[in-house]
């Protein structure tokens, strides 16, 4: 038996995986999910659930896989039109939230080419979390490459909320806050974006091809939560390219709490992150 | 005479007015001052609110509108003057009741007269991020919390990262 954290008296347990370019995690209290008595084989079942749904969307969606239909489409092998039903509605879906964030998010790389990789994750984290519902696992925390989604509690029945941490971008190795998920709220989600790393896909709106972090005033890292993991992620992006106007239109407009850390280290946060 | 007959074209207006608030007349989309006053006021979501909060921005609208319609019927020689409170409307936020102030005519101001949760307790209706200082946030040391979230770790940056520290012990 390993040792695993202790959460009054209870404990947790762990699979990761490796997709879409980062790590995804899947935690469940210890015996949360349904045949586990004795073995750990739900645990393991649930987890390749979750993967395969990873792997399923990477496969369509994926701009680092030659063969993906994505590529196709960047490439102009395919057009829209003659693309999948999949695509046209992550398509649809991200041109939506370009409307709502008024193109703070958008689905178009500065060089034209469709790039759905801001949304897909937050998508399939979504839809890892409906695999995990139909299994009849009500307790669980997904955690994507530091986008998490929730439901339930770590000890089952207790109604106690997830913790989760806010890394802080001028010292990865420390927590900048805390944030509480699920449990009796009703935000499950929290996702975070930079604007110093790989694979954000974020670009200073209409600003060609200047990307966001070249500005001052910009955000360092920025921290959204959500009932749902794609608004989190989505308008964490959308505030990172947006600056503090995106901010301000983002916490009038949605139910979320926000957590902002600006380039010189200053922070502006919701009441929800206050102490 | 001129002041009574003024008086009562005043009073006419505000009538019609408030009839046309009571019966919840939804005119058309107000992309007013007004309506944006009610918003920030009531703490609504504004153009995209969710359908939690679209009753009490409805009511705002509609309060923005049928006043604007109201006045700007009854001609141009009267002119409504007054403060008139509109009905209360339960929200995300408690109840909510606000009042116009109408001048020549037109909506110069829109204020709360109740908001209340059900502890009937005011309560804080915006939720602007603020600036505030690294101690004022919700503390927390990586033994406390269940996962971590940051900005996307890459597969080869995960091996050093808290999360790795967490379900390295939890696997």
């Amino acid at each position: 038996m390993q040792p695993t954290s202790e959460l009054g008296g209870s404990a947790l347990q762990a699979r990761t995986f490796g997709s879409m370019g980062t790590v995804i995690s899947l935690t469940v209290p210890a015996g949360a999910v349904p045949g586990t008595a004795g073995g750990e084989g739900g645990l393991d079942a649930a987890s390749a659930a979750v993967e395969r749904v990873f792997a399923g969307l990477d496969e369509t969606f994926s701009l680092y896989r030659p063969d993906s239909e994505a590529s196709r489409l960047a490439r102009g092998e395919l057009s829209l039109r003659d693309s999948s039903a999949a695509m046209r509605d992550r398509y649809a879906e991200a041109l939506s939230w370009r409307l709502r964030t008024e193109g703070a998010f958008s689905p178009e790389r500065p060089d034209g080419v469709l790039d759905l990789s801001g949304l897909i994750k937050g998508y399939a984290i979504g839809q890892a979390g409906e695999a995990l519902r139909s299994r009849r696992i009500t307790d669980w925390c997904l955690n994507a490459g530091g986008d998490v989604l929730v439901m339930g509690s770590p000890v089952p029945g207790s109604g106690t909320a997830w913790a989760a941490g806010v890394v802080d971008p001028m010292d990865r190795s420390a927590l900048l806050a805390a944030y509480e998920l699920g449990g009796p709220g009703t935000r499950c989600a929290l996702a975070t974006s930079g604007s110093a790393e790989r694979g954000d896909h974020i670009w200073a709106a209409g600003a060609g091809s200047r990307t966001a972090g070249s500005s001052g005033a910009g955000f360092a890292q920025v921290s959204v939560a959500a009932a749902d993991i794609v608004t989190a992620d989505v308008l964490a992006t959308a505030i990172v390219a947006g600056g503090t106007a995106m901010l301000h239109r983002a916490t009038d407009g949605w139910e979320i709490d926000v957590l902002a850390v600006r380039r010189n280290g200053e922070l502006l946060a919701t009441p929800g992150f206050r102490a | 005479m001129r002041t009574r007959a003024a008086v009562s074209a005043a009073l006419a207006s505000a009538g019609i007015l408030i009839a046309g608030w009571q019966s919840g007349v939804h005119v058309a989309d107000t992309g007013s001052s007004v309506a944006s006053a009610a918003a920030g006021t009531t703490g609504a979501t504004g153009s995209s609110g969710s359908s939690g909060t679209s009753s009490s921005s409805g009511t705002s609208d509609s309060t923005a509108s049928s006043g604007a319609s109201g006045a700007g019927t009854t001609g141009a020689s009267a002119k409504a003057v007054g403060t008139y409170p509109g009905s209360v409307v339960q929200t995300r936020f408690g109840s909510v009741q606000v009042q116009i102030t109408v001048q020549a005519g037109k909506i110069t101001d829109v204020t709360a007269l109740q908001l209340t949760d059900a502890e009937r307790k005011s309560v804080q209706i915006s939720n602007r991020a603020a600036p505030l200082l690294r101690d004022e946030v919700l503390q927390a040391q990586s033994a406390d919390v269940q996962t971590i979230s940051g900005a996307t770790v890459t597969s080869d940056a995960y091996l050093n990262s808290l999360q790795a520290a967490l379900d390295a012990a939890n696997l």
